[in-house]
C-alpha cells in the first residue's frame, strides 16, 4: 500500500489524485497530502530512522516522495543547546535549530526544495521555476542546477541585479518583469497554470511545504524523541509555522513520539514593518488582510500570506502567541545570536531571536522549560543591514606602546565599567 | 478563453459600490463566485473570472484602480 493516499482539501475534505495540482476546484481552498497513517506506521520505526540517511530523507516515510534525487544532502541541521544565550534570557534549556548551514544554500529553503523538486521529477517535470531574489531562487537554482533540470526565476526588473548573484552563478534563465511585485505575482502564477513547468511554491505546493515537517521530526530525534515545550519560529507565509506543528503532531500519529507526549505551544515571529498574520491573530479575525512590506526582514515580508490564517489557528490551538519586532530590535536580535552563540543569522533570525526575548522577558516560559528557536537563514547573505550597527575597529600605529595605550587599556577600562 | 483564480478584498470605504456587477458590464469577463465573506467594514471573495487574456488584465486593473486588493488565489509568491 501507499503511503499517500490522496490530495485533500484543507477546507471542505474533497479528495483529488495525488498531482501537481494545489487548489480544490470546489472551494479553492488548499490542497494537502492525505497520508494513509496505519499504513506508514507499521513501515516507521525509531531504528529505521537512526539507520536513515544523515539529511531530511530519514524522515522519507512521512514525505511525499519515494524516490528522491535532489536534495540529497538537505537537513540534519544542529540543534545548539544555547547555554550563553539562555542565560542571558533566564532559560534553562533553550536550543536553536541551525537552518542558517543547510546545504546547498544555507537556509530552510534547502529543505521544501529538496521535496519539491525530488517530486516534480517523479511527476516528470524537466523545468523548476520559482519568483524570488532571495534564499528561495538560491535554492531552486543550486537544486536545479544538481538536478539537470532548466531553472527560470521571475524578478521585477528594477531589481539590481548585485540581488541575485547567488542564484546567477547556477546559470538559471532570470526574467525582469516590467512591473511591481504584484505584477510578478500575478503572473507568476498564470505561468504556472499555463506551462508544464514544476513552479515550487504554486503547482507543486503541497509537496514543497511538506519539506518544512522535517524541521520538527530533526528536532524531536535530536531531544531524544521529545517534544519541546514552546517553538519560536518565523512567521512569513505561514507554512513553515504550520508545518512544524504538523511534524510534531504526525510524530505522534505514527506513534514515534509517545501517544502522551504534550504538543510544543507554538510562538510566531513577525517584523512589524509587514505583519499581517500577526495583526490578525491579534485581533481575532480567521483572514487577512494584505500589507505592503516596509521592513528590513525582506526574506519574510509576504504582505498577503497564504497559510496565514493556518498560522492563527496553530497558535491559538497549541495555546501559543505571536510577537513583531521592529527594525532595531530585529538587528540587536542577530546581534545577541551572534554574540553569545557564534551563530550569524539573517534578519529573519534576528526576528525569531528578538521575538524569543520579548516572551522570554514577559514570562512566557518556565525557566526550565526545552525552548526552540528556529534560525532559518545565514547572515552572510545580506550582511549590509548591519553596517553601522558594529563596533569599528581600533586604529593604531604599529607600535607596543600604542597597542598597550589604546588597545590594552581601553578593553581593561570597558571590561571594568 | 482563460480563467485566473482571484481573491479580492474590498476596503471599508468600498462595501457598497457594486463594483463587481459595473466589472462585468465594462468587460467581457465572466465571474464565478466560489467563496466570500462580506461583513460591514471589511468583505473578501474569491472568484474565477473567465474571459480573454487581454480582458482579463483590463478587469484586473479596473477593479485595483477602484480601490480592490486583487491577488492570486496563491497569495504572494514572491520572496526577497
Amino acid at each position: 500500500m501507499a503511503k499517500v493516499k490522496a490530495l485533500k482539501c484543507k477546507e471542505c475534505g474533497r479528495e483529488y489524485p495525488v498531482e501537481p495540482i494545489h487548489v480544490c476546484e470546489f472551494c479553492f481552498g488548499p490542497l494537502e497530502i492525505e497520508y494513509d497513517y496505519e499504513e506508514i506506521k507499521k513501515n516507521i520505526s525509531r531504528e529505521k530512522i537512526k539507520n536513515g540517511p544523515n539529511s531530511l530523507w530519514r524522515y522519507i516515510d512521512l514525505l511525499p516522495v519515494d524516490h528522491p534525487e535532489v536534495g540529497l544532502a538537505a537537513g540534519f541541521t544542529p540543534l545548539i543547546k544555547a547555554e550563553n544565550l539562555g542565560r542571558e534570557l533566564g532559560l534553562n534549556n533553550l536550543y536553536i535549530k541551525d537552518d542558517s548551514v543547510n546545504h546547498p544554500t544555507l537556509s530552510f529553503k534547502d529543505r521544501v526544495v529538496a521535496v519539491a523538486l525530488s517530486k516534480a521529477k517523479e511527476f516528470g517535470f524537466d523545468t523548476a521555476a520559482c519568483a524570488s531574489t532571495g534564499n528561495l531562487a538560491n535554492s531552486v537554482a543550486a537544486n536545479a542546477a544538481s538536478a539537470g533540470m532548466k531553472c527560470f526565476v521571475f524578478i521585477p526588473s528594477n531589481l539590481e541585479t548585485n540581488k541575485i548573484i547567488g542564484s546567477l552563478v547556477f546559470d538559471p534563465i532570470v526574467v525582469a518583469v516590467d512591473g511591481n511585485y504584484d505584477d510578478v505575482n500575478r503572473l507568476s502564477s498564470e505561468i504556472a497554470n499555463e506551462f508544464g513547468w514544476a513552479f515550487v511554491n504554486i503547482n507543486v505546493r503541497p509537496f514543497y511545504s511538506e519539506g518544512s515537517k522535517t524541521l520538527a521530526f530533526e528536532v524531536a530525534e535530536q531531544l531524544g524523541w521529545k517534544a519541546p515545550d514552546a517553538v519560536v519560529a518565523p512567521l512569513a507565509s505561514g507554512s513553515l509555522f504550520t508545518k512544524i506543528w504538523k511534524g510534531f503532531n504526525e510524530l505522534k500519529t505514527v506513534e514515534i513520539l509517545d501517544k502522551d507526549e504534550k504538543m510544543p505551544r507554538m510562538y510566531g515571529a513577525q517584523a512589524s514593518g509587514c505583519s499581517p498574520i500577526y495583526k490578525a491573530f491579534k485581533e481575532g479575525r480567521d483572514f487577512i488582510k494584505p500589507e505592503k512590506p516596509d521592513t528590513i526582514a525582506k526574506s519574510i515580508a509576504i504582505g498577503n500570506p497564504a497559510d496565514g490564517p493556518y498560522a492563527v489557528k496553530v497558535a491559538k490551538e497549541s495555546n501559543g502567541d505571536m510577537e513583531i519586532a521592529t527594525n532595531e530590535e530585529i538587528i540587536e536580535g542577530m546581534k545577541l545570536l551572534a554574540k553569545t552563540e557564534g551563530i550569524f543569522t539573517e534578519t529573519a533570525g534576528g526576528t525569531t531571536i528578538a521575538v524569543l526575548k520579548k516572551f522570554a522577558e514577559a514570562g512566557a516560559f518556565d525557566k526550565d522549560e526545552v525552548v526552540v528557536a528556529y534560525v532559518t537563514g545565514n547572515g552572510y547573505k545580506t550582511m549590509e543591514v548591519l553596517e553601522g550597527h558594529l563596533k569599528s575597529p581600533i586604529h593604531i600605529k604599529p607600535s607596543l606602546h600604542e597597542f598597550k595605550e589604546k588597545v590594552i587599556g581601553q578593553v581593561v577600562e570597558s571590561s571594568e565599567k | 478563453m482563460d480563467s485566473m483564480k482571484l481573491k479580492l478584498i474590498y476596503p471599508e470605504d468600498k462595501i457598497k459600490e457594486p463594483l463587481l456587477s459595473k466589472m462585468c458590464k465594462t468587460f467581457d469577463v465572466d465571474i464565478n463566485i466560489r467563496k466570500a465573506n462580506v461583513q460591514e467594514n471589511i468583505g473578501w471573495l474569491e472568484l474565477e473570472m473567465k474571459g480573454s487574456d487581454e480582458e482579463i488584465e483590463r478587469a484586473i486593473n479596473w477593479l485595483v484602480e477602484h480601490g480592490v486588493e486583487v491577488s492570486p488565489l496563491e497569495g504572494q509568491v514572491f520572496t526577497e
